[in-house]
């Protein structure tokens, strides 16, 4: 085993991923920006070396910086963590050529994934389904052809494109090839390029994910799946393991085909495999492949006992899985909400702030995986995540009262948070029915604004007697000044 | 004792009495029996109405944010009011940051003609990058952003005039 691991990361995964090698035993270093000087896993960590200027691109995302620290610190591993150079195959060459372990896949099998078209032929080829689909000649019989093979409806997409122009779907055959002119049109004037993709249109599709563990012995398996519908802006907001969605039949389908997808690229270590779910056929497609511990991983670590960031760590010692697919299985349910710095009134754009106030939540089955404590800033530096809130319940719905419980007793004074969205959200029918898909919080909470109860006189009262105790009344009793004194003096918003 | 708080557009008053061990507080004209079980720094619990209640309170300038059984609230001094908004000058428009952010670019100069919807400066926030448009079609009498500078929400940015 490693005596000292090196942390590439910051907030709440860096906290996450020092505090496991804490357990095994190993000393960690932190890396840190100027803006995170006195962050929580600054404090957290045996050692910290300072690597840049607070933008990310001078400090968490240079290469040279972070090795020359784990070189000078001597550390003989470095866990990247997500997001910053955890997909970066350079980054993981070079903590190789370094001398150093990456604690991750090879740069090969990140190589392969990162590539989307390549990683597309690979799962075609390795028998995972993927999203049906057609590129080649724009000629109308051509594309009527391959339009009756996907299927309706269908999106027309800009093959040089994205931002949505160009963008059509299509519902009837009769439409297409009007449709096509018209994309053609709105993607030559944007890209220059009038080349055009169909593509099966997946309407109210689902997000599910499969979670795969392998060592460097060959043995690899699937942790189940996990729910990820509920996004905003394409980024998720609320998980949860197992899926309402999924029966025993198509779980067992779609982690082989996770476990294929992992194993045609020969995938070590934790990885995800992204699938969307068509809920009108129970058709899955593989949509991409995170080399990389995953945001959500603790719904899977409460219901199947596993600890993934120590795993990592042990798969990257040469350890060797214990377990095997038939000796796995999931226990009870686990649902997690992303505590997120951001105005849900407001399109969900960032806050910032002074965290003035923060208490977390406790309790039976009640996680908190947090980067920041009381009198910490939320900056506009980095992503808008404060804390992971995850529950553990022997079902969904006790899940779902546990969760809104520790959603209640969450105190965040200081910045704007999701904490009231995310409550709303749990409360509707249609979640509390596991009917979700990934367009569902843009459908239906459009224009969302927290319940205008007004303002409760018990919280007034309590504002007003928060700067004025019987006690400081009593001491200021020879005060001729003191507000106590002056029955109808006015303290203004005090 | 009387209390004056701004949240939104409502004006509340509180006033407070000492009764007893607590307290009699009067909200819009309603009575209310209150008594502090106990008080830490940033921490109230009180019996409100025969209720225990706790209430988690900080202080940030002159905004007091206060939460209670999962919701959040803040109070301002009602003074703030009138110096807070005011969009409308003149006639002409203001434009301010929807998130507090660092400008990116500036893509208009100060005497500029400028058409509706057309992109004035672009924020970065969080790994977000936004585009702020002209709400209306007019000349920039104001710019008051540079590239590279930090800006809170509501920071007023550009002033669009006839």
């Amino acid at each position: 085993m490693f005596k000292k691991v090196l942390v590439a990361n910051r907030g709440e995964i860096a906290v996450r991923i020092i505090r496991a090698c804490r357990e095994l035993g190993i000393a960690s270093v932190a890396v840190y920006s100027d803006a995170d000087r006195r962050a929580l896993h600054v404090r957290l960590a045996d050692e910290a070396v300072n690597i840049g200027p607070a933008p990310a691109s001078e400090s968490y995302l240079v290469a040279e910086r972070i090795i020359q620290a784990a070189v000078a610190t001597g550390a003989e591993a470095i866990h990247p963590g997500y997001g910053f150079l955890s997909e970066n195959a350079n980054f993981a060459r070079a903590v190789q050529q370094a001398g150093l372990v990456f604690i991750g896949p090879s740069p090969e099998a990140i190589d392969a994934m990162g590539d989307k078209g390549q990683a597309r032929a690979r799962m075609q080829a390795a028998g995972v389904p993927v999203v049906p689909g057609y590129q080649g000649s724009d000629d109308p019989a051509a594309l009527e052809a391959a339009a009756a093979q996907i299927g309706f409806p269908l999106l027309i997409k800009a093959a040089a494109g994205g931002g949505g122009k160009g963008m059509r779907v299509v519902d009837q055959p009769v439409e297409l090839v009007e449709a096509a002119a018209a994309a053609r049109r709105e993607a030559e004037h944007a890209f220059g390029d009038g080349r055009l993709i169909l593509e099966r249109y997946i309407p109210r599709a689902r997000h599910i994910e499969f979670q795969v563990l392998a060592d460097q012995h060959g043995n690899l398996v699937h942790l189940f799946e996990r729910e990820c519908s509920v996004q905003r802006r394409h980024q998720k907001i609320i998980e949860e393991t197992p899926s309402p969605y999924l029966n025993e039949i198509l779980r067992a389908e779609m982690g082989a085909a996770a476990v294929a997808a992992a194993r045609s690229v020969g995938y070590t270590h934790a990885g995800t495999v992204e699938f969307i779910v068509d809920p009108q056929t129970g058709e899955f497609f593989f949509l991409e492949m995170n080399t990389r511990l995953q945001v959500e991983h603790p719904v899977t670590e409460w219901t199947v006992g596993i600890d993934l960031v120590q795993w990592q760590i042990r798969i990257a010692a040469g350890e060797t899985l214990p377990f095997n697919q038939s000796s796995l299985s999931q226990r009870g349910h686990a649902i997690e909400c992303r505590l997120y710095a951001e105005d849900p009134a407001n399109n969900f754009l960032p806050a910032t702030g002074p965290l003035l106030t923060f208490v977390e939540p406790s309790g039976p089955g009640v996680r908190v995986d947090s980067g920041y404590t009381t009198g910490d800033q939320i900056t506009i530096h980095y992503d808008p995540l404060i804390a992971k809130l995850t529950v553990w319940g022997e079902n969904r719905p006790a899940a779902i009262q546990r969760m809104a419980a520790a959603l209640r007793e969450t105190v965040l004074l200081g910045v704007t948070y999701n904490g009231q969205f995310l409550q709303d959200v749990l409360a509707e029918p249609q979640f509390t029915a596991g009917d979700i898909y990934t367009t569902w919080v843009e459908e239906h909470f459009n224009g969302w604004q927290p319940p205008q109860c007004g303002l409760p006189p018990e919280v007034l009262v309590a504002a007003a007697l928060a700067q004025f105790t019987p006690q400081s009344a009593a001491s200021n009793e020879h005060d001729p000044y003191s507000p106590w004194r002056m029955p109808n003096g006015y303290r203004v918003g005090q | 004792m009387h209390f004056r708080y701004q949240s939104g557009q409502q004006t509340v008053e509180v006033t407070l009495e000492r009764s007893g061990d607590g307290f009699r507080a009067q909200v819009n004209g309603v009575e209310y029996a209150v008594e502090v079980l106990d008080r830490q720094p940033g921490v109230l619990s009180l019996r409100f109405d025969g209720r225990p209640l706790t209430f988690y309170w900080a202080q940030d300038g002159s905004r007091k944010w206060i939460s209670q059984g999962g919701c959040t609230y803040w109070l301002d001094p009602p003074a703030q009011r009138a110096s807070q908004r005011g969009s409308e000058v003149d006639g002409s428009t203001a434009i301010r940051a929807p998130m507090p952010a660092q400008v990116r670019a500036v893509q208009v100069a100060s005497g500029e003609t400028v058409e509706r919807g057309q992109v004035l400066l672009l924020l970065e926030a969080m790994k977000m990058e936004i585009q702020v448009k002209s709400p209306a079609a007019g000349r920039v009498n104001r710019l008051l952003a540079a590239a590279g500078q930090t800006v809170d929400r509501d920071q007023l940015l550009v002033e669009i005039g006839e």
